[in-house]
C-alpha cells in the first residue's frame, strides 16, 4: 500500500514535469502587439564619415598614459588601431580592417576557449568510468582515458583531420580557412557525393599551417578524442591494452574522420538538402550522431566481440549487477561532463560574433535543461521500477540527456529541449535493460546506451522538434531557410535526412568499426586472459596498483 | 554467421542510400530508409546471436 502510494507520487511528479513546460509556454505567450499609431518622422541621411573626421579624433597623451590608468579610461582607444600609413594617419580602411580583425579575434578566442572546455571532458570520463570499474582495476581504466588523449591526437594529426575537414571550404566565421579546399567526390544518381577531405596532413600539407585552419583542429580534435574515449568504458575490466591502442588509433583516423566528413566537412550526408530535396540535409549541431553515436556504436561493435566480464552472466544467462567502487567520483565525472558540454554546444557555433553566433545563449541554456530533464527522467523511472533513485543512474541520465540535446540544442526551443531530455533520461534506463538483459551484452559503464542509443535519438529529434527559428547566415548545408523539423510543419524530408544518418551510423559506422576491430581480435587478441581480469589489470597490464594500499581480493 | 551478420548490417545502409534513387516521394523514401533501418539491425542481431554461441559465461566462467 505504501509503495503504491509512492509510485502515485512518482507518477504525478513525472506527469507534471511532461506537462509543466507546455503550459508555461502558454502561460507566458506575448499579447499581440499594439498597433503603431503616431507615423515616426523620417531618419536623417547619415552623414559619411571620412578620414579627416578620424584625424580629429582626441587620443590620451603620453605624459597621461605615464601617470597609468587605474580606473581604464584610457586604454583601449583609437591609437591602439593599427595605422597602414603613419603618414596618413587612421583611415576607414584602417578602421574597417580592425572591426573585421576583432570580429575574427573574438571568434578566435570563443571557439580555442570551448574547445578547451571539450578537452577538460576528458578528466569527466576518466572519472566516470574509473568509478564504476572495480578497484582492481582503476590504474588500467585511468590509463586508458590518458592514453587515449594522445593516441587520438597523434592518429588525427596524421590524417584524421585531413579526412574530416580537408575539403570543408571556406569558414567564414573564422576568417576563411581556405586551405581547406579539397573534397574527394563520386558521382552517384547524377549527384556529387563528398567522400572524404584531401587537404591538412601533419597541419602542414598543401598551405595548412594556417592561423584559422588551427583554430579548426583544435576544436575538431577535441571532439573526436571524446568520441574515441566511449569506447573504452564498454570494454572495461577486461581489455587487452594493446588491443585498444590499435582501435583507439583507428577510431581516431579513420572510423572517425569519415562520418564527420560526411556530416560536416562537406561530405555527402550534409547535402542531402541540396542533392535530394530533403530538408536541410544531415544536420548534427553539435554532434549526438557525429561524436556521441560513432563512439556508442563503435563502443557496441567492440563489446558484443569482447565478451561479459567473467561473473556478470550466470549459466542461465542471469544477469548480475557488478558494483562501482566509487559513486563519488562516479558523480564527480558526470559534473565535470556537464560542465565540458558548455563547451560542446554553445561552441559548435565557431563565433560568437556571427550570423547566428548570439545564439550561444539559448545553446547553452538548452543543454543545461536536456540535461536537467534528462536527470530527472532517469531518477524517476529508477524510482518508479525499483523502488530507489539509483545514483548511477541518475548521472547516466544527465549525461543522455546532454548527448541527445547536442545535435538539436542550436535548432530547438527550450521546451523543446527539455522533452528532448526526459525523453532520453528515460530511454538511457530502458535502453541499458536492454542491452544487458535482452542482449546480453556487457557495458559495465552504459556507453552503448548513453552515447549511442541518445546520439541516436539526439540525430531524429532534429527532424521532430527543430522549430525553423535558428538563423545562421541565412541558409544551412546550403540550402536557404532554418533547420524545421516535422512537428513545426516540414514535411518529413528533415526526418528523412536525420533518419538516413542513422541509418548510416548503425550500418556503415557499426560494419567499419567492427571489421576493424575483426582484424586486431585476429592479430593481437581483443580480451586479457582469465587469470588477469580475475586478479585485476593493474598489475598483469600495467604493473601497478591503482590503490597499492588497499588489500584486494581475486575473485574466485 | 558472423560474415551473414556484418553482410546484413551494410545491406541496410546500402538499401537506405538506395532510397535517393528509387523515389522522391517522401512516404516511399521514409519506408526505404526505415526497412534498411530495421536490416541493419537485424544484422547485428545476428552478429550478436553468433558471439553468444561461445559467450565466456556459457563455458564455465560464470558463477554457478
Amino acid at each position: 500500500m505504501k509503495n503504491t502510494k509512492k509510485r502515485w507520487l512518482v507518477g504525478v511528479l513525472l506527469v507534471e514535469l511532461c506537462i509543466a513546460p507546455v503550459a508555461l509556454t502558454q502561460a507566458v505567450a506575448p499579447a499581440t502587439a499594439p498597433s503603431a499609431t503616431a507615423p515616426t518622422p523620417p531618419a536623417p541621411t547619415p552623414k559619411p564619415i571620412l578620414d579627416t573626421d578620424l584625424s580629429s579624433i582626441p587620443a590620451p597623451s603620453a605624459d597621461a598614459r605615464a601617470k597609468g590608468d587605474p580606473d581604464g579610461s584610457l586604454t583601449g582607444n583609437a591609437s591602439d588601431i593599427t595605422v597602414s600609413d603613419p603618414k596618413k594617419g587612421l583611415t576607414i580602411g584602417d578602421l574597417a580592417n580592425q572591426v573585421g580583425q576583432n570580429k575574427i579575434a573574438v571568434n578566435f578566442v570563443w571557439t580555442l576557449i570551448t574547445g578547451y572546455l571539450v578537452m577538460f571532458m576528458q578528466l569527466g570520463f576518466a572519472l566516470l568510468e574509473t568509478g564504476l570499474a572495480r578497484a582492481k582495476n582503476a590504474n588500467h581504466t585511468m590509463m586508458m582515458n590518458m592514453a587515449v588523449y594522445g593516441i587520438g591526437m597523434f592518429a588525427y594529426w596524421l590524417i584524421g583531420f585531413a579526412i574530416q575537414m580537408g575539403g570543408v571550404g571556406a569558414v567564414a566565421n573564422l576568417g576563411g580557412t581556405a586551405p581547406l579546399s579539397a573534397e574527394f567526390t563520386m558521382t552517384l544518381f547524377g549527384k556529387p557525393f563528398g567522400l572524404f577531405g584531401q587537404h591538412g596532413m601533419f597541419l602542414m600539407h598543401r598551405g595548412t599551417y594556417d592561423v584559422g585552419v588551427m583554430v579548426v583542429f583544435l576544436f575538431q580534435m577535441v571532439f573526436m578524442d571524446t568520441g574515441a574515449t566511449i569506447p573504452t568504458g564498454a570494454a572495461v575490466e577486461r581489455w587487452k591494452f594493446s588491443a585498444f591502442i590499435v582501435t583507439s588509433f583507428l577510431f581516431a583516423a579513420f572510423t572517425y574522420p569519415l562520418f564527420a566528413n560526411w556530416a560536416w566537412g562537406g561530405g555527402w550526408l550534409s547535402s542531402l538538402g541540396t542533392n535530394f530535396n530533403l530538408g536541410k540535409g544531415y544536420s548534427d549541431f553539435a554532434g549526438s550522431g557525429v561524436v556521441h553515436a560513432v563512439g556508442g556504436i563503435t563502443a557496441l561493435a567492440l563489446a558484443m566481440m569482447i565478451g561479459p566480464r567473467i561473473g556478470k552472466y550466470e549459466r542461465s544467462g542471469k544477469s548480475n549487477a557488478i558494483l562501482a567502487h566509487d559513486i563519488v567520483i562516479v558523480l564527480t565525472g558526470c559534473f565535470i561532463l556537464a560542465f565540458g558540454w558548455f563547451g560542446f554546444n554553445p561552441g559548435s557555433t565557431l563565433g560568437a560574433s556571427s550570423n547566428g553566433g548570439l545564439r550561444i545563449g539559448s545553446i547553452a541554456v538548452n543543454t543545461m535543461l536536456a540535461g536537467m530533464a534528462g536527470s530527472f527522467g532517469a531518477m524517476l523511472y529508477m524510482w518508479l521500477r525499483y523502488n530507489k533513485p539509483d545514483a548511477s543512474m541518475t548521472g547516466n541520465g544527465l549525461l543522455a540527456g546532454l548527448v541527445a540535446i547536442t545535435a538539436p540544442s542550436g535548432f530547438v526551443n527550450p521546451v523543446g529541449a527539455v522533452i528532448i531530455g526526459l525523453i532520453a533520461g528515460v530511454l538511457v534506463c530502458i535502453s541499458v535493460e536492454f542491452v544487458d538483459r535482452v542482449m546480453h551484452v556487457d557495458d559495465p559503464v552504459g556507453a552503448i546506451s548513453v552515447h549511442g542509443t541518445n546520439g541516436l535519438w539526439g540525430v531524429i529529434s532534429v527532424g521532430l522538434f527543430a522549430d525553423g527559428k535558428s538563423n545562421y547566415g541565412g541558409s544551412w548545408n546550403g540550402v536557404n531557410g532554418a533547420v524545421t523539423g516535422l512537428f513545426y510543419g516540414d514535411n518529413g524530408g528533415q526526418l528523412i535526412a536525420q533518419l538516413i544518418g542513422v541509418v548510416t551510423l548503425v550500418g556503415f559506422v557499426f560494419t567499419l568499426s567492427f571489421v576493424f576491430n575483426l582484424l586486431i581480435d585476429w592479430a593481437v587478441g581483443q580480451r586479457v586472459a582469465a587469470k588477469s581480469e580475475l586478479e585485476g589489470l593493474d598489475l598483469p597490464e600495467m604493473g601497478a596498483l591503482g590503490y597499492p594500499e588497499f588489500e584486494l581480493k581475486a575473485e574466485m | 554467421m558472423i560474415l551473414v551478420g556484418i553482410l546484413l548490417t551494410f545491406l541496410g545502409f546500402i538499401i537506405s542510400v538506395l532510397s535517393l534513387a528509387a523515389t522522391s516521394s517522401v512516404g516511399g523514401r521514409l519506408a526505404m530508409v526505415l526497412l534498411g533501418l530495421a536490416v541493419s539491425l537485424f544484422g547485428i542481431g545476428v552478429l550478436n546471436k553468433a558471439y553468444l554461441k561461445n559467450a565466456i559465461w556459457k563455458k564455465g566462467y560464470g558463477r554457478e
